[in-house]
């Protein structure tokens, strides 16, 4: 009896609501670091669940070294002022990513500098919807 | 008083209480139609959550403790533990939602940033969500059916009525892998309700409660909010290009193209 009552105990305090998230959690991600990479765009995929960005990046030698860039889906992205055309391939952009802890070459997008120089998020809001 | 003027005056006095008698029938039917027109929660509605630049006046009230049976408690804490030790470790664990699986009622009601749709007829409102499309029809008007009756889905069998201008909708026979509120587990007697209204002209309560003799000590209740956003589109959501997957481990990955 005494044990079911600390069950029940512990299943009411230690349960903290959680926000649904669309697709999955991030912490796949090292949202604690930003690397920022510039380079050019091989591919941009306006898709669901996610949109991405493909971009090839010339390290200090000219070593090309190739990115997959995840962003939000295409709902989130209008809701922070995308368009489904502002990327396209050959464009110069910079990204600012969140980099797999995985070590691969994939991060999650922070910010992006698009070729007319204006900036946008993930999302709406600061940082946007990951 | 001539006999002509005094067979009118007879015959006015005769017909003076019929008419109104119906008069007042008339507007007592028109007064009770008016209060009974509900409103209209047709449109398009964003989740509204506390935090910044939220109006607290307009947020919902906190949820409920959940409080599952020691037996469905002891399985649930340790699932919470184990995805939090797999997220702290960077290797979150996978989920069906991963696998372009929707989500099902209610967890559909809240999912991120993404609107929901409400089309609203006398006999039937429909409310269709933006992430991975789902759709809910209640039924107006209409006995419940008996939960035995109803093949178990994401959706369940859901039935609405009026009560003033509030809608109370009633929700059985959801699938019980499909998992409920904050990944709670269910039974096939799990009975979800809803009192949803217009708290003001642009926003939406949607008051949850859900009851579940099997797996819950009580019920839980909890209130979604959702802001009215004029004029926006639904966007489509097909899930086509999903580059997560679960890895032998149970994990979340993301195919990279690179090298």
């Amino acid at each position: 009896m005494r044990a079911s009552a600390l069950c029940l105990a512990l299943a009411a305090v230690g349960t903290v609501p959680r926000p649904v998230l669309a697709h999955h959690s991030f912490a796949m991600f090292d949202t604690a670091r930003r690397v920022t990479m510039a380079g050019t765009v091989t591919g941009f995929e306006w898709t669901n669940p996610h949109a991405y960005i493909e971009i090839d990046v010339p390290d200090d030698k000219g070593t090309i070294k190739h990115w997959s860039v995840e962003l939000g889906s295409p709902s989130i992205l209008m809701q922070g002022g995308w368009k489904f055309s502002d990327v396209k391939v050959g464009d110069k952009i910079t990204v600012v990513i969140s980099p797999l802890r995985s070590g691969e070459a994939g991060g999650l997008l922070s910010q992006v500098t698009l070729r007319d120089g204006r900036v946008l998020g993930n999302g709406p809001g600061p940082g946007g919807q990951r | 008083m001539t006999s002509a003027a005094g067979r009118w005056a007879v015959r006015r006095s005769l017909w003076a209480g019929p008419f109104a008698v119906m008069s007042c029938a008339l507007l007592v039917w028109t007064v009770q139609a008016n209060a009974q027109t509900p409103p209209d929660l047709s449109g398009t509605w964003a989740p509204y959550r506390a935090g910044r630049g939220a109006d607290p006046a307009l947020t919902p009230p906190p949820p409920s403790p959940i409080v599952l049976k020691p037996q469905y408690a002891k399985t649930y804490e340790a699932r919470r533990a184990a995805e939090d030790a797999a997220s702290k470790r960077g290797e979150p664990l996978g989920t069906a939602a991963v696998q372009c699986v929707p989500y099902g009622f209610p967890r559909m009601m809240a999912v991120a940033l993404y609107p929901v749709e409400i089309i609203q007829r006398p006999s039937q409102v429909t409310i269709i969500t933006e992430a991975f499309s789902e759709v809910r029809r209640v039924y107006m008007n209409q006995p419940q059916l008996p939960v035995e009756e109803v093949p178990p889905g994401y959706y369940g069998h859901s039935v609405g009525r009026w009560d003033g201008e509030t809608l109370v909708v009633d929700t059985v026979a959801i699938k019980e892998s499909v998992l409920s509120y904050q990944n709670m587990p269910h039974s096939s007697q799990m009975r979800i309700t809803e009192r949803i209204r217009l708290v003001t002209p642009d926003m939406i309560h949607d008051q949850i409660t859900i009851d579940d003799p099997i797996v819950l000590e009580k019920p839980v209740v909890y209130t979604l909010a959702y802001r009215r956003m004029p004029n926006y589109k639904m966007v489509e959501f097909v899930c086509e290009n999903n580059r997560e997957y679960v890895d032998e481990k149970g994990a979340v990955r993301m195919k990279v193209r690179g090298k």
